[in-house]
């Protein structure tokens, strides 16, 4: 995108403002399609080129000028292009790492905004601040001061500094989230459960969990993404490539060693299925993200 | 609730433990020691030295990456934050107006936050080529000037921006729950009283999303002013000096590469000048923020 064509959208969204949920249309219905279908290919275009690249052979890569479709299909890139860094032992990887976090994430923030919303007790209004104020302390200052300390514990080149932290309330956004769920909840029906002789695990498993379905969905997408994106702290804490999830994997395959022009056919189609699982999830998932998204735009507002 | 006050007690410590742990172990030391090793000479082998402000001082006078770092963090800043807020806000109010197949074009808006970061940016680096790259290819075809995109000085941050931009979904999506709070009446309100669509945009519309606004300005300032990924892949940091950001700068004194010796005092001296900026971006917009934001009586 252009800046020139940046500002088109903008100031053509921008003319038809009025989100009312009729009809003032400043413009036709046809130059309202001409931007939605705009927005569309700005969006999907890049993909379905890394798809041709995928497919062409290492050489028509580097055809000037560059042929928009494959001249003849390369399938086997699919297969050549996961051999040549070990895909599925990183796939495996990713996958062990990301399963972990998601569930100590996702297990650790519920339990907490369980307590903070429905139990009283001393420190209650400061624990939540402090949560809520940590979410503002920007990442980097834990950067040299953590890797420190899990070198000094023998957790460097482990995937210990990737998951044990998602165990202890690793995300204080999704205790928030946690938070705000469980305080929609009605306090009649923890008390009903109580007079019938429940406990607070008992009530927090069989009568919260299952009610707050959506709330812990979401923190799962999220935690999932997260966790199967994230570059930095991969980077930062394993050396050894055979630890190595995909997302650093991934970025290694195109760096130049030694002078080498990277295989750019292999690297798209393996860059397909690195993509996958959060695109599958995704779509699948999708109506309980933008419902929990949603949640999050309006709770953030009080 | 008072009759079970002692569990409830016993319980609730239970249940935050490991939140209550996490958050001394990931909030609280991480703050004490970068502070203390940001004020000493540290190379993660032998024992820390304690240099005082020796770091800051390097930093501000001999170092000469520091300023260009730093003016290459603004510059990111800059460019990226009105251009995020702006054009989501823009996509957020196209994609809250009813048409056929307005979720297609919110799913696909979305759809490139939800893929990996490494995945897209490397997908843009090869898109960026001068050469073979898609983004030359099609400017030449409609007749407009090619450019040297990452390989160039001038082009190079506008790019990485440009990369950036492409998942402007984030903010649509926060934007579009805003906007879908607003309560309808107030448009109907308006429509009887003959406004036009910038007048409900600005009397309206904007006032009503304004805590929202605020809170994005924020969220995006302080991710912005944090960018790795992007400048690290794309360009790592060149060329020159022109996308090295600070956050690149502290990776690369702190976690070299080629067995240079790392330099962890002094990358934490970088990471806590970052650390002011951001308190003092966000303390800022606070302080300015009962300005123009509009309070609804019913929050409290």
């Amino acid at each position: 995108m252009t800046a020139l064509q940046t500002e088109a959208i903008r100031s053509e969204a921008a003319a038809t403002a009025p989100p009312a949920k009729k009809k003032p249309r400043v413009l036709g219905t046809t130059s309202w399609y001409v931007v939605a279908l705009f927005i569309c290919a700005v969006m999907v275009v890049p993909l379905l080129w890394m798809i041709t690249i995928g497919l062409k052979s290492r050489t028509a890569v580097f055809d000037i000028p560059p042929r928009l479709l494959p001249h003849e299909f390369h399938w086997s890139n699919f297969i050549k292009g996961p051999q040549a860094i070990h895909f599925p032992r990183l796939f495996l990887n990713s996958m062990i790492i990301t399963a972990l976090s998601v569930l100590g994430g996702v297990m650790t923030a519920m339990m907490a905004g369980y307590a903070l919303a429905r139990l009283r007790f001393p420190g209650r209004k400061l624990w939540f601040y402090l949560f809520v104020g940590s979410m503002l302390l920007p990442g980097v200052v834990g950067l040299i001061p953590l890797f420190q300390l899990y070198k000094s514990i023998g957790w460097y080149d482990t995937w210990l500094p990737l998951i044990v932290p998602a165990f202890l309330g690793g995300n204080p956004l999704f205790i928030f989230l946690a938070r705000q769920y469980f305080l929609a909840i009605p306090y009649s029906i923890d008390e009903a459960a109580k007079i019938d002789g429940a406990g607070h695990l008992r009530i927090f498993v069989s009568v919260m969990l299952p009610l707050t379905r959506p709330a812990w969905l979401t923190m799962a997408i999220l935690a999932f993404q997260a966790s199967w994106n994230d570059f930095l702290n991969p980077l930062v804490y394993l050396y050894s490539s055979g630890k190595w999830p995909l997302s650093v994997g991934m970025a290694s395959f195109i760096s130049p060693f030694a002078g080498k022009t990277p295989d750019w056919s292999y690297y798209m189609a393996t860059n397909l299925l690195y993509m996958l699982p959060p695109l599958i999830i995704f779509f699948a998932a999708q109506r309980y993200f933008i419902q929990g998204l949603g949640a999050l735009g309006s709770t953030n507002q009080k | 609730m008072s009759r079970n006050a002692g569990s409830d007690v016993k319980a609730a410590y239970l249940f935050i433990a490991p939140a209550m742990i996490g958050f001394f172990v990931f909030v609280g030391y991480p703050l004490v020691r970068s502070f203390y090793l940001a004020l000493t000479k540290y190379n993660g082998l032998t024992d820390p030295v304690f240099v005082g402000l020796g770091n800051f001082r390097r930093l501000f006078t001999t170092d000469p990456a520091f300023w260009p770092a730093l003016r290459a963090t603004g510059y990111l800043v800059v460019l990226y934050v009105p251009l995020s807020l702006i054009l989501g806000l823009a996509l957020a109010m196209f994609c809250n107006q009813r048409f056929a197949g307005v979720r297609v074009v919110r799913t696909l808006a979305y759809l490139p936050v939800v893929l990996p970061a490494i995945a897209t940016i490397t997908l843009w680096k090869f898109m960026l080529d001068p050469q073979v790259g898609l983004l030359n290819t099609v400017l030449d075809r409609v007749g407009l000037p090619q450019s040297l995109w990452l390989q160039s000085p001038k082009m190079a941050m506008p790019s990485v921006v440009l990369v950036m931009l492409w998942g402007v979904g984030g903010t649509m999506i926060i934007f579009l729950a805003a906007l879908q709070s607003v309560p309808t009446e107030l448009y109907e309100a308006a429509r009887v009283d003959g406004a036009g669509p910038w007048a409900v945009f600005f009397r309206i519309t904007l006032p009503m999303i304004s805590p929202i606004v605020l809170l994005q300005v924020i969220l995006q300032t302080t991710a912005a002013l944090q960018t790795f990924n992007q400048p690290k892949i794309l360009t790592g940091g060149g060329p020159g000096f022109s996308t090295n950001v600070l956050m690149l700068s502290i990776y690369n004194n702190g976690f070299p590469s080629l067995g240079r010796i790392p330099q962890l005092g002094y990358a934490s001296a970088q990471v806590w000048v970052l650390f002011m900026i951001i308190i003092a971006v966000i303390a800022l917009t606070a302080k300015f923020s009962s300005l123009w934001t509009y309070s609804d009586s019913t929050s409290d």
